[in-house]
């Protein structure tokens, strides 16, 4: 990727989750450099909320389960801790409210979203931030060099969905 | 009613409830029921008391739930780092040889988003190989990156980006430890190899490679190495005993080159505590190894290693047994297994990469093949008859000590006088490729010519002197072969070079070349193919015209229309894979039958083969 210096380096995480019939939700976390090559990659085991649970959190349990449960425990356990997330789920923005690191929703280069606080241009993407953390776009829009205009960041995020499943099929399937 | 509520109504009793009431329940509750038994005791009137309870007591059941953090299990997996090499120039347009280069971009992600009415592009991700049976080494593949963006983003510039098929080779080489990558010549088999290899170092998967090679091809490996991978340091085995066990040993190289005799030489001698250990071996040319008792195949073997590759554009030149012994190389059968056909074929399909032009180059210039058939001049045909009957006389007269051997000396003797005279030197295919020359050069063009012998291309050169001809065969000394090559190539006056099947056969790049010319006829079609394809390959702007000289009654004719019959044979084993290139050579029987002579021995149907390409080429 051009320009990118010998010492600068940009983690990125890639987070998605998955619903695994009948046991609950699984997620997981890739961390790749700032070219998609992958460097580190956790999964979780499936995550399912009893009644109390469903019925306490309402409609802030998917947040809750996607951002704060699953996507808390990933971030703990990664070795390489990620400049930014990145994920495709809007209920994952939750776990911006519990790590310091910007989490943001990868949107198509194609939607429709204003280029103003909030949103940053990366490679061929438009990214999403937490609505109560703005300054994270600004922050990161000083390492956007290290990014090429041509990268899809939305790919790596089809990489974890596979991983995901193949996941499940080898080893919560039996 | 819990207790507490009984309580409060209680102490509120005093001030709130009526007497008369507390009476008129009591009338309320009386029955009327017969006075025996138990009876008596309802229709007395209840006692109502009341009691004072405090409200401090600990009530005995609260619902209550507090937000506990749910145990998660992980699964985890860190994948290696890779060797990190210095990135090529960013400005860099050019290859050290020259070679324009060219900056390839990442997938496009869908149509609209390129906007400019481009098809998308087609992604190539890696697939985990089937016997990856760990979930971490089966994850590890699907997390890599997209081939085309992989190498985008590694600033991969290349002389042209590769097709797609090209990259479906890159991502099974690098996700194979058995390999067999058999695509036709002139498909890329060697930027294919080479790319695999840049990923596999990039990505932690090797650190130690070598490959091996027949030595006239060690300069186009380095040439290429150089053109596809310019950051990659690439270490020649070469020098004397000392210096090449130096380098077959010494670790921290990352990729090594030798040629087969080196590696059998030098991999013999090294002691068992100080064997090199490869993460990958490649063995180019493989059908060198098809003999699996030889000492190169037992060499090849023998060298530690965790991944086997072969690259071969034939991997059955005569025998499907040829194939077992590159199965065998590859670890994927056992040691001196003879698996049938069906079991061949069921490995081809695994183990075995193998792509057509026909297949994936539809849109390249055709190869025009045409059969030059002549007559011999009358001085050819004298000397012809002559040896051919005189040959037939004495093979008779040797009764049952005739062997194979005789009736292929007899064979040899014949093709050559079908080159030409020896006494007069008349040569029916002089004539013809001057008429034909004469129009190549006219026009600017460039032509290969092959022959079996060194001593009739020598023959040649002086007599296509007008075209500035150009020898490379055996010959010629390995560090004076590139500069003939480049001078063919640069040199607008040099229109012919004249190849000997063993040298020039494989492994060049010739593709400005629009004409070859077979001279003699190689024993198997596969090697004329080879020979071919020096010219007919990736690259090649114009078509290219393949004219192969038959000369009419002679035993030229005879070998061609034995092999013709015997090209389909193999379709079975490598399935759409199998073309033309795939052929038998001839057995004892069949060079018998060439003479209408009988096979003289048991072993009727033993095939004699030719001698090594090299060894023939050279010796004679």
């Amino acid at each position: 990727m051009s320009g990118a210096g010998k010492t600068e380096h940009l983690r990125l995480g890639f987070m998605e989750t998955m619903e695994v019939d009948g046991r609950g939700h699984i997620g997981g976390l890739l961390i790749t450099n700032q070219n998609g090559r992958p460097l580190e990659f956790q999964c979780t085991t499936p995550v399912k909320p009893n009644r109390t649970q469903e019925i306490l959190f309402g409609e802030s349990l998917r947040a809750w389960l996607l951002g704060e449960l699953i996507g808390s425990t990933l971030l703990d356990r990664v070795s390489i801790k990620p400049n930014m997330i990145i994920t495709s789920d809007p209920n994952l923005l939750e776990l911006r409210n519990h790590t310091s690191i910007p989490v943001a929703c990868a949107a198509d280069a194609k939607s429709k979203l204003p280029e103003q606080g909030g949103t940053l241009r990366l490679g061929g993407s438009i990214l999403r931030f937490h609505g109560g953390y703005e300054l994270d776009a600004q922050t990161l829009s000083k390492q956007k060099h290290l990014i090429s205009d041509s990268a899809d960041l939305a790919e790596p995020l089809e990489r974890v969905r596979e991983a995901l499943a193949e996941t499940v099929k080898t080893v919560f399937a039996r | 009613m819990s207790d507490s509520e009984f309580g409060i109504a209680a102490e509120k009793a005093p001030d709130v409830v009526d007497p008369a009431l507390i009476r008129e329940a009591k009338r309320g509750t009386r029955v009327d029921v017969a006075q025996t038994g138990f009876n008596p005791a309802l229709g007395r009137l209840p006692t109502i008391e009341t009691q004072t309870v405090s409200l401090n007591t600990v009530l005995a059941f609260v619902p209550s739930w507090t937000a506990r953090r749910i145990p998660i299990k992980c699964i985890g997996l860190t994948l290696p780092e890779g060797i990190e090499f210095l990135p090529p120039k960013v400005d860099t347009t050019k290859s050290s040889d020259g070679v324009e280069l060219k900056r390839i971009g990442p997938p496009r992600k869908n149509f609209d988003e390129a906007g400019d009415g481009e098809k998308p592009r087609k992604i190539t991700r890696i697939k985990p190989p089937s016997d990856a049976l760990s979930l971490q080494d089966r994850l590890f593949y699907l997390l890599q990156p997209p081939l085309e963006s992989w190498l985008a983003e590694q600033e991969l510039i290349m002389p042209f980006e590769p097709f797609g098929y090209q990259y479906e080779g890159i991502a099974w080489l690098f996700s194979s430890h058995s390999a067999l990558l058999a695509d036709e010549m002139g498909l890329g088999k060697t930027m294919q190899t080479i790319t695999a290899i840049r990923l596999l170092l990039r990505s932690g998967q090797a650190r130690r490679i070598v490959l091996i090679c027949p030595k006239p091809l060690i300069p186009n490996w380095q040439r290429e190495f150089k053109t596809w991978a310019e950051e990659l340091p690439v270490v020649t085995v070469e020098g004397n005993g000392q210096r090449r066990r130096m380098l077959w040993t010494m670790p921290g190289i990352p990729i090594l080159i030798a040629n087969y005799e080196s590696m059998a030489r030098d991999i013999a001698e090294i002691p068992e505590d100080e064997q090199p250990k490869f993460d990958l071996l490649v063995l180019d040319e493989a059908q060198r190894i098809k003999n699996r008792d030889s000492r190169t195949a037992e060499a090849a073997r023998s060298i530690r290693r965790r991944r086997s590759w072969a690259l071969t554009g034939t991997p059955i030149e005569n025998r499907p047994e040829e194939l077992a012994a590159l199965f065998e190389f590859m670890e994927v059968i056992p040691k001196a297994a003879n698996p049938d056909l069906r079991q061949l074929s069921k490995l081809a399909k695994k183990y075995i990469l193998r792509r057509t032009k026909d297949l994936v180059m539809k849109d390249m210039p055709p190869r025009i093949d045409r059969d030059a058939e002549l007559e011999l001049t009358d001085a050819q045909e004298l000397a012809y008859r002559t040896a051919e009957k005189e040959g037939i006389i004495q093979l008779n007269d040797m009764g049952d000590t005739i062997t194979v051997q005789h009736v292929f000396e007899l064979v040899l003797r014949l093709k050559q006088i079908t080159n030409f005279d020896p006494l007069t030197g008349e040569s029916a295919k002089l004539e013809r490729l001057m008429a034909d020359m004469e129009e190549i050069g006219a026009s600017g063009g460039k032509a290969i010519l092959f022959s079996q012998w060194t001593k009739t291309i020598d023959w040649l050169a002086p007599k296509l002197k007008e075209f500035n001809p150009l020898i490379y065969h055996g010959g010629v000394p390995t560090k004076k072969r590139e500069p003939i090559l480049a001078k063919f190539k640069e040199d607008p006056d040099a229109h012919i070079l004249l190849m000997s099947y063993g040298t020039g056969a494989v492994g060049l790049n010739l593709q400005f070349a629009g004409y070859v010319f077979l001279f003699d006829r190689w024993w198997n079609p596969a090697i004329e193919d080879q020979a071919i394809n020096r010219a007919h390959r990736i690259g090649v702007k114009n078509p290219v015209i393949v004219t192969r000289f038959i000369s009419k009654n002679t035993i030229e004719e005879r070998i061609d229309r034995v092999l013709r019959e015997k090209r389909e044979l193999f379709a079975a084993i490598l399935g759409d894979g199998a073309n033309d290139n795939v052929s038998l050579g001839l057995n004892a029987t069949e060079i018998f039958g060439l003479f209408d002579l009988k096979a003289r021995h048991k072993g009727g149907s033993k095939s004699i083969g030719p001698k090594p390409v090299e060894q023939t080429t050279d010796a004679a």
